[in-house]
């Protein structure tokens, strides 16, 4: 029942919000039709981003996605938290672990091995504008994990204008978020499985394209 | 032609019937060109005449349209080339609010211009905006490239609000006077800007050698302007049947359509080499952007309505001044005669 109502508040609300008044344009969007479970690994400059990503599953995919979400900045307040459960499908996982907390990786681990999708953003934060600063390791270790999983490189560019770090103001400007094929990585060393996620997602912005995620 | 009350002259249908012909037959001949021997001009032939058909279906949909949908249409376009120069023109973190506002002034102009308000929707940009912007930019308090912000989003707003919601300011004259309603205008002008490019396009191609200004467009040659502009006046002496005005008038128009096409049509080619860009953007295939497809519209729309505005008051002026010099000899007669009514 509240599946169906995120589906419909998707499909008539967010989605043409999206494409009509912001002017998102999604590039090689079937990819996310073509396998069952997937983790979406995307750079991270806006709020936005995940609303975007998710806009581009089909409904039916969208009680399986999971969206990994910080709880020191999500989980501020229960309204807030339920909030951003309700449309993200948020997982609120800890950034920084004490002693005795559930580790993130157990977390997310154990979606997966029960056939979830996940929404990751490995940067950690919204960072610098418009900048890619360094991947967090959890990925790689997900994915080395689950070795039959495919990730899907996202790319997206243009939301750091649309709403930056420092800003609730959501100003329409033309984005594009790309997709890639997806991708399997072998039981490779951590670094290399790093390096393979980060150049595959920046891979997929064309060369002469600028970073439209600064201004 | 009447749809749910709503009245659509034939003469318009007539029109978009001959126009969406003429397309379908293009767009078949060039289909089997690129099947043939597909090179990449082919295909781009193809691909832009496709375009044509979905945009000249969008512009019948104004044209057919009864004024508050015709309005919002438009409202729309203006919306989305405002949206495509703002994203291309490099703006600065500080200047999120002032194009904030710039773009709220959008629906306000429409709305502005659907109740008729005409002494409001002519100063609205240019006068209120123009003064209010800049502050938005100075509470920011960064001052570093304050100077082209504070030019830039006013006449970004200039190109694709003011200048294009002349179109829409055409719904709002008299249609008593007009032979095909305001939605004939809309077709004669977009037809003619349309068909302006195009002649100046193949006349370019055909004769064009002495080129006008190549250091912002190497295609515009001197053949082509010329050619293009006559043609245009040709066109707008066989479209008049959509208009109020007389023949002389129509081809006047015709020229002046002509010139501010080509000159829009630089207009948005010089913005485009001073950012290094090719096309706005790529959303129409073969044309690029919405700005791309729209740059002469923006200096013929208003070019359009004050021409057609000035000729019709003359007309107006005429017939009073007639009715004047009769009312004055039929008093003179019954004076004359003694004549009580």
């Amino acid at each position: 029942m509240v599946n169906k109502i995120v589906q419909i508040l998707y499909g008539i609300f967010i989605k043409p919000f999206l494409s009509i008044v912001i002017g998102v344009r999604y590039e090689n969007k079937q990819v996310l039709k073509a396998k069952e479970q997937y983790i979406i690994v995307a750079n991270h400059n806006s709020h936005l981003d995940a609303l975007s990503i998710i806009s581009a599953l089909p409904g039916s995919k969208l009680a399986n996605t999971f969206t990994v979400a910080a709880v020191d900045y999500f989980g501020r307040n229960s309204l807030f938290r339920k909030v951003v459960r309700f449309f993200f499908n948020a997982i609120f996982i800890k950034r920084n672990r004490q002693v005795g907390d559930p580790s993130a990786i157990e977390q997310l681990d154990a979606y997966l091995k029960n056939g979830k999708s996940l929404i990751l953003f490995p940067e950690g934060s919204r960072g610098k504008p418009g900048v890619l600063s360094d991947f967090k390791k959890g990925i790689a270790v997900l994915l080395k994990r689950n070795p039959n999983i495919h990730f899907i490189p996202a790319h997206l560019n243009g939301f750091g204008r649309v709403m930056p770090k420092d800003s609730n103001l959501v100003l329409p400007m033309l984005s594009k978020v790309r997709f890639g094929n997806p991708i399997k990585v072998g039981a490779q060393k951590m670094e290399d499985i790093l390096s393979i996620v980060k150049d595959s997602i920046l891979k997929l912005k064309p060369i002469g394209e600028k970073n439209l995620n600064k201004f | 032609m009447k749809i749910l009350n709503h009245f659509i002259p034939t003469e318009i249908l007539h029109t978009l019937g001959f126009v969406f012909g003429l397309i379908m037959l293009c767009l078949s001949v060039f289909y089997f060109i690129n099947k043939k021997r597909s090179t990449k001009f082919t295909r781009e032939l193809f691909l832009r005449t496709r375009s044509w058909a979905f945009l000249a279906a969008g512009i019948a949909t104004v044209v057919v349209s009864p004024k508050i949908i015709g309005t919002l249409i438009i409202a729309y376009v203006s919306f989305a080339a405002f949206r495509e120069m703002a994203s291309i023109s490099g703006f600065r973190t500080a200047d999120r609010n002032a194009l904030f506002a710039a773009y709220c002034s959008i629906p306000i102009q429409y709305l502005l211009i659907y109740h008729n308000m005409s002494a409001l929707y002519f100063a609205f940009i240019p006068v209120i905006m123009f003064t209010v912007l800049p502050f938005f930019l100075i509470a920011k308090g960064d001052t570093k490239g304050i100077g082209k912000s504070m030019a830039l989003i006013p006449a970004i707003l200039m190109m694709c609000v003011f200048m294009i919601s002349h179109l829409a300011m055409l719904f709002g004259i008299e249609e008593s006077t007009l032979p095909a309603g305001p939605g004939g205008l809309i077709l004669f002008l977009v037809a003619l800007t349309a068909l302006n490019d195009v002649f100046q396009y193949i006349w370019g191609k055909l004769l064009g050698r002495k080129k006008i200004i190549p250091a912002i467009s190497p295609n515009k040659t001197r053949a082509g302007f010329i050619g293009g502009v006559l043609s245009t006046g040709a066109i707008a002496a066989a479209l008049n049947f959509l208009t109020p005005l007389s023949l002389q008038e129509a081809v006047l128009t015709g020229f002046a359509i002509g010139i501010a096409g080509f000159a829009g049509d630089i207009l948005i080619s010089a913005i485009k080499r001073d950012l290094n860009l090719k096309d706005t953007d790529d959303v129409i295939p073969g044309h690029g952007g919405i700005m791309d497809r729209m740059d002469s519209l923006v200096l013929t729309a208003p070019v359009f309505y004050y021409l057609l505005t000035y000729f019709l008051s003359v007309e107006v002026e005429i017939i009073q001044k007639a009715e004047f010099a009769m009312a004055e000899v039929l008093t003179q007669v019954h004076y004359k005669y003694n004549l009580v009514w």
